[in-house]
């Protein structure tokens, strides 16, 4: 075989090889806006190597993504930004344990400002009361407005024949 | 007219109070109805502490027999973003489920080692997230030892060839107020004609410590663990209510104690805000 031939020989068989390589290795890049949340213990040491969970608004009962943080007690994730919501992360580690919500929105923070944490005690004397029993309570008042208003525009003659009987 | 309108009130003064009585014995919220509802069981949990017995910081393997609370109070809570109890901050809910009124008494070492943790009561509630809880530990109707005793725990404590049988009284009313539960699972998510579950925890390991942790462990730290109420004891017998306690331990255990009991109270691993009304 003449040296051309062998290198044309050769030449084809690397291009019929080529697409054999199925190892090969492709890396993409883009940005996108992470979420990074730190676990600490009360006095403020990181919890380290701890479990961390997350739960999508989707489906808050089914981890969405499970992690470890890092030394600093910090772990970052990149919530779906199609998925709007409260998205829950919980870390745990030797029987101690946390949850955070995080109001995500087009995958950013719904809100710069912390959770809302000044709460006031729900439990009023009527937060039980059915709206049957409200509207009852509401027309027992407004009844009673009436009762008093026909009290004092009644004929003062007619209060003076019941006196005098 | 003067007749007509004492007869009106009257009626609706009736009326009125047919409604009110009517709610009496149900102070849960019913405004979205049957559709909308389901089952909510509250639970509590001793942990395998109580249950399987455990060997304390000082080396002394505990068995019980009986670990008696009252619990009172008991109220579940949708709160919209959660509840952060590190906040020291009351809860804000829109839907709030009184699970238990009165003081009922539970035994948490009641059941197999395995057993599931007690199921105290199950009642109606809208659908929802059931992510905060709050109750009371009130005083236990029990005369096995003197004075008041929100805390009951009889047992056996065995290291090397003593063995002592206790009866131990500890009085602490608490208020525990707490977020969501913190474990394997989530707990609390109440979906139509289903049924979840909201769960107090009591970590025992507070007061007696792990002997299965390090010396130098927070756990081990902060608990008495059962030497110094060995110390106390009698022979075999070791029979204190809280008052004994108070007058015999040293003020640094008595203070440690105290403390170990106000944490007793969690969600999972949640913990909760304390306060002693």
């Amino acid at each position: 075989m003449k040296n051309w031939q062998v290198l044309l020989w050769l030449g084809l068989n690397c291009m019929a090889v080529q697409p054999a390589l199925a190892h090969g290795a492709k890396i993409e890049y883009g940005q996108a806006a992470a979420i990074i949340i730190r676990a600490t213990y009360d006095d403020g040491t990181p919890m380290a190597q701890a479990q961390a969970v997350v739960y999508s608004p989707e489906d808050p009962t089914t981890p969405w993504l499970k992690g470890m943080t890092d030394e600093k007690g910090e772990f970052t994730f990149v919530p779906n930004k199609d998925v709007s919501g409260n998205w829950d992360v919980k870390v745990r580690q030797s029987g101690h344990g946390s949850i955070i919500s995080i109001p995500i929105t087009e995958g950013l923070i719904a809100s710069e400002e912390k959770p809302e944490i000044d709460r006031v005690e729900l439990l009023s004397s009527n937060s039980d009361l059915t709206p049957l029993q409200k509207i009852l309570m509401a027309a027992a008042g407004i009844w009673g407005f009436i009762g008093t208003a026909l009290f004092f525009s009644r004929n003062p003659s007619s209060h003076q024949k019941s006196v005098r009987q | 007219m003067r007749l007509n309108l004492i007869k009106s009130n009257t009626i609706l003064l009736i009326s009125l109070l047919v409604v009110g009585c009517s709610r009496q014995g149900n102070t849960n919220p019913d405004v979205e109805g049957v559709e909308s509802q389901g089952s909510l069981s509250l639970v509590a949990n001793g942990e395998d502490f109580v249950r399987e017995g455990f060997v304390t910081k000082d080396g002394w393997q505990i068995n019980f027999e009986r670990v008696d609370i009252a619990v009172g109070e008991v109220t579940a809570y949708q709160v919209e973003g959660g509840f952060n109890p590190e906040a020291k901050s009351q809860i804000k809910s829109e839907t709030a489920i009184r699970l238990v009124q009165e003081a009922q008494t539970i035994n948490l070492a009641q059941g197999e080692e395995d057993a599931d943790p007690i199921v105290i009561t199950q009642s109606k509630a809208p659908k929802g997230f059931y992510n905060a809880l709050s109750w009371k530990m009130l005083p236990i109707t029990d005369q096995s030892i003197a004075g008041s005793h929100t805390i009951l725990l009889e047992g056996t404590a065995t290291k090397a060839k003593r063995k002592i049988n206790f009866v131990l009284g500890f009085n602490q009313p608490t208020k525990y107020v707490c977020g969501e539960f913190v474990g394997d699972s989530r707990k609390g998510l109440l979906q139509p004609n289903d049924i979840a579950e909201v769960e107090m925890t009591f970590h025992f390991d507070h007061i007696f410590g792990d002997g299965e942790a390090d010396a130098d462990d927070e756990i081990n730290q902060n608990a008495v663990g059962f030497q110094p109420l060995a110390d106390l004891a009698t022979s075999d017998t070791l029979e204190l209510g809280w008052q004994d306690l108070e007058q015999n331990l040293s003020p640094e255990e008595y203070q440690k104690l105290t403390n170990a009991i106000a944490g007793l109270g969690h969600v999972g691993e949640g913990h909760c805000s304390v306060t002693h009304p």
